[in-house]
């Protein structure tokens, strides 16, 4: 295969993927919207099953192009209301989706081809095409003065949505305008887009002036919930009548008030489908990179201003830093700015998965044979591309799991008084610099007595240790355990929570839970909004530099060493009203850097959160606040609990991360035989 | 879909000495009207702006271009909408997607010429 093959071939495959995640997408949306879904929906479905057509044929791939001909054809006629919106139609679409997905797939790797029966499909789709009884049509123009050429102009498409308006009882009017004809077109989109905000233009007649001007006449067939005053109030120039012999029965008003705003849909017909532009990740990694060295190198002009201001130097020295001072500020802001746009060219919405959770949902649902509403929510949230993909598992995980042992069977929540059919909620929102996502089911909730004698069982826990909701909480992540009494064919596949934390870890996160028992469980996953460059504390502690993400910061305070309790031979600090569990981090890294201690030394502490647990770092010195780049420091490394990574803070020195979570994590585990040990707090 | 007309079509200049105008919307073809005297017009039906029947229905009712003959493109599954603009006084209609040939021969019965 040559190269120009190769690159045709990767263009097709990028742009198909893209094609097929918006279409998911999409779906989703019908599906949501069922039969009252707005003609924009299936249109818009309708133009990308036609462009991927267009698109496999051209470099022919006769499998892709002929399913999504088969399926062009069957929401066209979808699209002219001659089949109507069936649960089976929509499970119909997801299969096809999910075909052509596999479809692209199968392009480099041929292992999947074997998995994918068209032939079954197609004859699915003729199915559905040939067993639905065609609507019957009643005359739409009987209620209505329609004019004999505006009548004869509709094409069949706009007969049908003429159908739709006067069946959805809405205002059919005829709106005729006058324009001059050097700008007509500018100014009869103006009044096609004002109209559409409450309404369907569902045809431009144009004719010629007949007050013998130079302009052009139109004559629009509009839908609207606007009655005739309304709309001539909005169109000055324009004369309205309405075209219905009577007025629809009931008040138009009360029918619209549920209605969905529409979208224009002609003009959602000028745009390309997409807005998105694709770019290569690792370019983006790269202009990444570029932006770090630039931070570093800003680091180092920010180190010698300092320098230059605290040496007793000459005036001149001083009036040098000073400038100095000022452009790093000035370097700073524009580096912020290009950080900001190079992050931002790397988000995407976290809806782009939201199809995929959604028809794992479906499909399990109906292997357990429950009945559950997905809510989805916040899908235009944005997180890094490379989150937003590894995010896909855990949450499938955390989904499954709410489906399988969260909700119950729908006989046990019918006697619960609840209602029978499941719910699901996923809601995703940015606070700070985090997004969050919430997955809330309404199930049994999570039972701390159970949680504890399912540990007892696992040898996990000994029958008297001391056991609370946090203990609970904490158990259900440790590698092994599963409540569930038989391991079900959906959540249990040997992996646990505990993978899932891990998972979610890597990407900085963290999870937590929030149950109630009888009315549901809430698994919160947090993450950083982007892993490539953060704002750090740079602390120093034993000696040595170290830094810690300022998201896992909430505050940093100065304690004396008198003012140190040890609590069950812990050690703690109260903050306000709450005791805070310390953590001396030059002992969590074995830094043998003794410092003599009396009850008047001075400490600082960093209170740091990590979810729901929080700690208070015990370090020698605050150093500052800066940005830091973080660089992965390699296998050998890696596995040391409490290290996320290394960067530059300037003059080539390097210092360690801090991941706060493993941190205090880890140190909690062994403190617990040892001398100090970490309570958490929620 | 247009660009694949224009190739065609634009082979066609050459080969047989056509000027052509090309108008990408509805409101672009009326627009260019007024400067041309046209032998013949091309239209798809799905089109932005306004459809090819709107455009057929204006071109027969005007006193000018009445006269000009009128070809209407489009796909298989419109064939209820070729009968409309065939009623409104299109002449000729072309089924997507077509060869060269086609359009050709089509396009010397709708100019009469041989």
């Amino acid at each position: 295969m040559s190269k120009e093959d190769d690159r045709a071939l990767n263009e097709f495959t990028g742009e198909a993927e893209e094609l097929l995640d918006t279409l998911s997408r999409d779906l989703v949306e019908l599906e949501a919207q069922g039969r009252d879904v707005r003609p924009e929906v299936i249109n818009k479905i309708f133009r990308e099953v036609h462009s991927l057509k267009g698109l496999a044929g051209m470099l022919g791939f006769g499998e892709i192009s002929e399913l999504s001909h088969t399926l062009e054809d069957m929401l066209d006629r979808l699209r002219m209301g001659k089949i109507e919106i069936t649960r089976d139609l929509i499970d119909l679409l997801y299969d096809a989706v999910d075909s052509l997905n596999r479809l692209v797939i199968a392009i480099n790797d041929p292992a999947v081809s074997g998995l994918i029966d068209i032939t079954g499909l197609t004859r699915r789709i003729h199915h559905v095409v040939s067993s639905q009884p065609q609507k019957a049509h009643d005359d739409p123009f009987a209620d209505l003065t329609l004019d004999e050429q505006t009548k004869k102009s509709l094409t069949e498409y706009e007969e049908h949505r003429l159908v739709e308006n006067v069946r959805g009882r809405k205002h059919i009017l005829a709106v005729e305008v006058r324009f001059d004809f050097s700008d007509f077109d500018e100014k009869l989109r103006a009044l096609t887009e004002l109209l559409s905000q409450s309404g369907e233009v569902i045809s431009t007649l144009p004719a010629i002036d007949s007050s013998g001007g130079a302009g052009i006449a139109f004559r629009l067939l509009y839908g609207s919930t606007m009655n005739v005053a309304e709309v001539a109030a909005l169109v000055p120039e324009g004369s309205v009548t309405s075209l219905r012999i009577a007025e629809p029965a009931g008040s138009a008003e009360s029918v619209d008030a549920a209605a969905p705003i529409d979208v224009p849909e002609e003009d959602l017909s000028l745009r390309s489908i997409s807005q998105t532009v694709r770019v290569d990740i690792s370019k983006l990694d790269h202009v990444m990179n570029i932006v770090g060295e630039l931070i570093i190198e800003k680091t180092q002009l920010d180190t010698l201003t300092r320098s230059l201001h605290q040496g007793e130097a000459l005036q001149q020295a001083r009036l040098t830093a000073h400038e100095l001072t000022k452009i790093a500020r000035n370097f700073d802001r524009k580096l912020n700015e290009l950080q900001k746009s190079v992050i931002e060219t790397r988000m995407v919405p976290v809806g782009q998965i939201y199809a995929k959770l959604s028809r794992t949902v479906r499909k399990v649902a109906r292997e357990l044979n429950k009945e559950i509403e997905l809510v989805l929510r916040g899908e235009d949230t944005e997180l890094d591309k490379v989150m937003v993909e590894e995010l896909t598992d855990p949450l499938m995980h955390i989904i499954r799991n709410a489906l399988d042992h969260g909700i119950e069977s729908a006989e046990e929540r019918v006697k619960a008084g609840k209602n029978p059919i499941g719910r699901i909620t996923l809601n995703a929102y940015q606070q700070g610099n985090s997004v969050v996502l919430d997955v809330t089911d309404d199930g049994r909730g999570i039972d701390p007595e159970n949680v504890r004698k399912a540990g007892i069982k696992r040898n996990l826990i000994a029958q008297h240790d001391p056991f609370d909701q946090v203990r609970a909480y904490e158990m259900l992540f440790t590698p092994g355990f599963s409540t569930a009494s038989a391991v079900s064919e959906i959540s249990g596949r040997g992996v646990g929570l505990d993978v899932v934390k891990k998972n979610l870890q890597e990407l900085k996160g963290t999870i937590d839970i929030r149950s109630v028992p009888g009315e549901g469980s809430t698994f919160r996953i947090m993450l950083p909004i982007t892993l490539a460059i953060i704002q750090a504390l740079v602390v120093r502690a034993g000696g040595e530099q170290f830094a810690i993400p300022l998201t896992s910061v909430e505050e940093s305070l100065r304690i004396y060493s008198r003012d140190i309790r040890t609590v069950e031979r812990r050690e703690v600090f109260t903050l306000r009203d709450f005791t805070l569990p310390l953590l001396r981090l030059a002992d969590a890294f074995h830094l043998g850097h003794e410092r003599d201690e009396n009850p008047d030394s001075k400490w600082f502490v960093v209170v740091t959160r990590s979810g729901e647990k929080v700690a208070g770092i015990l370090v020698d010195a605050l150093v500052r606040q800066q940005e830091v780049v973080i660089k992965s420091i390699g296998e050998r490394l890696k596995t040391i609990p409490g290290i996320a990574g290394a960067t530059e803070v300037g003059e080539g020195e390097i210092v360690l991360v801090i991941d706060v979570g493993t941190l205090i994590e880890q140190f909690g585990g062994k403190a617990r035989e040892m001398r100090a040990a970490v309570a958490w707090v929620s | 879909m247009r660009a694949y007309l224009t190739t065609i079509i634009e082979g066609g200049t050459e080969a047989y000495d056509l000027e052509i105008v090309e108008a990408a919307s509805g409101f672009e073809a009326l627009k260019t009207l007024p400067h041309h005297k046209f032998d013949a017009i091309l239209t798809d039906i799905n089109m932005p702006d306004i459809n090819g029947l709107e455009l057929v229905s204006f071109l027969k009712n005007h006193p000018v271009h009445r006269s000009i003959p009128i070809m209407v493109i489009s796909t298989e599954s419109r064939d209820e909408d070729r009968k409309r603009a065939a009623a409104l006084g299109a002449e000729e209609y072309l089924v997507k997607p077509f060869q060269a040939s086609e359009l050709i021969e089509k396009l010397r019965r709708l100019l009469k010429v041989a």
